[in-house]
């Protein structure tokens, strides 16, 4: 189920509010979320829910079992059959397609390739049960024994399908005890609709202007339709992600969960190491946890560390060699600002670091968006002066003047708004009533909105769930 | 070796790792007190401190330690 549908919004998500608000006690309450959160993704396709439960079950005793044995041989035993399960369900479902089809290129084979369709969310709920077992074993959490409550971790609907990353250690005094105070579930409502129109108003609007530009024949591009489409989509996928990523903290806050944040306005970035810093922090804060540590036939190596890093933050975005090259592109960057230092990049004007930093991630989109090699190559070159299509003209300029009020309304929301409304509400208590009733005024018209849109909508899959 | 000494030991290899002969270093002391402490510096600091201290880190503790203070009570049990 997608969270911006009309099926979501006005059957699902009141039949959870008032289930979840009537149920008592909080084992009920918990009862009732994993219900909630299996129904939400079986459906549609009723078959995936089987891998799920399947995970959550060896995942359960994998941690019982790094719990039962107490010499570390064979916690270690389990913790890596536990890793060979994970990465193998990744493996098959997500990655089986594409090694079959490079052996085959490389080695001229004729081998058959597993046609599987991915399944939402696999990437992000592997991962969380990655990073229990690991933290079981490490000793940093105490393995679940009750089969429920490590479900419901990894189950619950909020975050199952495109994020945050919630670590075991985040939820799990909040599994056993938790409380919807009237903030939270006014805080959790206001960031439940911010994500939903950063998604249907923003992201899905970009989108159909994106897919005019880089969706079509991409021979044809101009310089500028290309600049254009690739800044708007840059801003799109931005808008698709953290308008998820709110919707997920928004409703764990609604249901008592508080998840981390996963960004923090990348887009204010002043080089690419602060971006990373601030964009899908869950994901970036994983591999530097769980795989930046690790040794090399013995040896610590920062340099082969960042390369492993960027390789598999590279493949765990998609099975394509443009999501390896994208990856290894920021790793490339990054190693260029280590070399650099934090000293002489802050002595680098603000301006110049800020055109830097967004050029490499415009760029950057654009290698994430073209799956097709010969076609992201034809595109860079469209980037610049050797454009056999020219610099630009009517189409671009046309677009550009009928969307004016979404794009300039997009660039201002990458702009911390939020957190300056709420300083300006700490100034004084008029300051507070004022923001407070302008706010409610504006989370119900952005609902409407959004609702409205959502009608008459055909594009609203969110981008980041066939991760 | 007693933490006095084991501080003292750190601190150099702190202002070496860091290129930067002004760190003074506390238990508290953390990664936002260093600005060149980042999570690629760390690393480059484990190895460090591991052959200055002849000693091994576990995963877990490179990504788990939260201030010089936890870095130095390992450093106790273990350092030769």
């Amino acid at each position: 189920m997608i969270f911006s549908s009309l099926i979501f919004l006005y059957l699902f998500l009141p039949i959870c509010l008032v289930a979840y608000l009537v149920a008592r006690p909080i084992k009920v309450k918990n009862a009732v979320l994993i219900i909630l959160s299996l129904a939400f993704y079986a459906w549609g396709e009723p078959t995936r829910i089987i891998f799920l439960l399947l995970s959550a079950v060896v995942n359960y005793f994998v941690g019982v079992g790094i719990g039962f044995f107490k010499k570390e041989k064979y916690q270690k035993l389990c913790l890596i059959c536990g890793l060979i399960f994970n990465i193998g369900m990744i493996g098959v479902f997500k990655y089986s397609g594409f090694i079959m089809r490079n052996i085959n290129a490389i080695f001229s084979a004729d081998l058959p390739v597993p046609d599987i369709v991915v399944m939402a969310g696999i990437s992000f709920y592997t991962f969380q049960v990655i990073s229990y077992i690991v933290d079981c074993y490490w000793g940093k959490v105490q393995p679940q024994k009750n089969f429920f409550k490590l479900l419901l971790y990894v189950c619950l609907f909020p975050q199952l399908i495109a994020g945050p990353i919630v670590r075991y250690e985040t939820i799990a005094a909040e599994i056993d005890n938790r409380k919807t105070t009237l903030n939270d579930f006014s805080q959790g409502l206001t960031r439940f609709v911010v994500g939903l129109a950063k998604k249907v108003i923003l992201a899905d609007q970009l989108y159909r202007i994106v897919e005019d530009f880089l969706g079509g024949s991409v021979n044809s591009l101009t310089v500028a339709g290309s600049w254009y489409g690739v800044i708007l989509y840059s801003l799109y996928i931005y808008f698709d992600f953290s308008g998820y990523s709110d919707i997920a903290i928004g409703l764990g806050r609604i249901f008592g969960f508080h998840f981390n944040e996963n960004f923090d306005h990348p887009y204010l970035c002043k080089d690419i190491t602060e971006f990373w810093q601030r964009w899908h922090i869950s994901l970036g804060s994983f591999f530097r946890d769980y795989l930046l540590p690790v040794t090399f036939f013995g040896k610590r190596n920062k340099y082969l560390s960042l390369f492993l890093v960027w390789l598999c933050t590279g493949i765990w975005h998609g099975a394509n060699w443009n999501y390896i090259i994208w990856g290894l592109y920021y790793g490339m960057f990054i190693l260029l600002e280590t070399f650099i230092g934090k000293k002489r990049m802050n002595k680098i004007p603000l301006v110049i670091r800020h055109i830097y930093s967004k050029l490499v991630i415009i760029i950057g989109f654009g290698i994430f968006y073209f799956e097709d090699i010969g076609k992201l190559g034809t595109f860079l070159k469209n980037l610049t002066p050797f454009n056999p299509n020219g610099w630009g003209g009517f189409f671009e300029q046309a677009s550009l003047t009928s969307n004016l009020f979404l794009i300039i309304a997009a660039i201002i929301c990458t702009f911390p708004l939020m957190k300056a409304f709420g300083k300006l509400a700490e100034k004084n208590d008029t300051a507070r009533a004022v923001i407070s009733v302008s706010g409610t005024l504006v989370c119900v018209c952005l609902l409407a909105f959004s609702s409205i849109l959502l009608v008459d909508s055909t594009t609203n899959a969110f981008l980041y769930w066939r991760f | 070796m007693n933490r006095e000494e084991i501080t003292a030991k750190l601190t150099e290899v702190f202002r070496d790792v860091f290129d930067d002969e002004e760190i003074v270093l506390s238990d508290a002391t953390t990664a936002d007190d260093i600005e060149a402490w980042d999570s690629l510096e760390h690393i480059s600091l484990i190895a460090a401190v591991e052959k200055a201290f002849k000693m091994r880190f576990t995963m877990r503790e490179v990504s788990g330690m939260k201030n010089v203070g936890e870095m130095i009570d390992i450093l106790m049990q273990r350092a030769k």
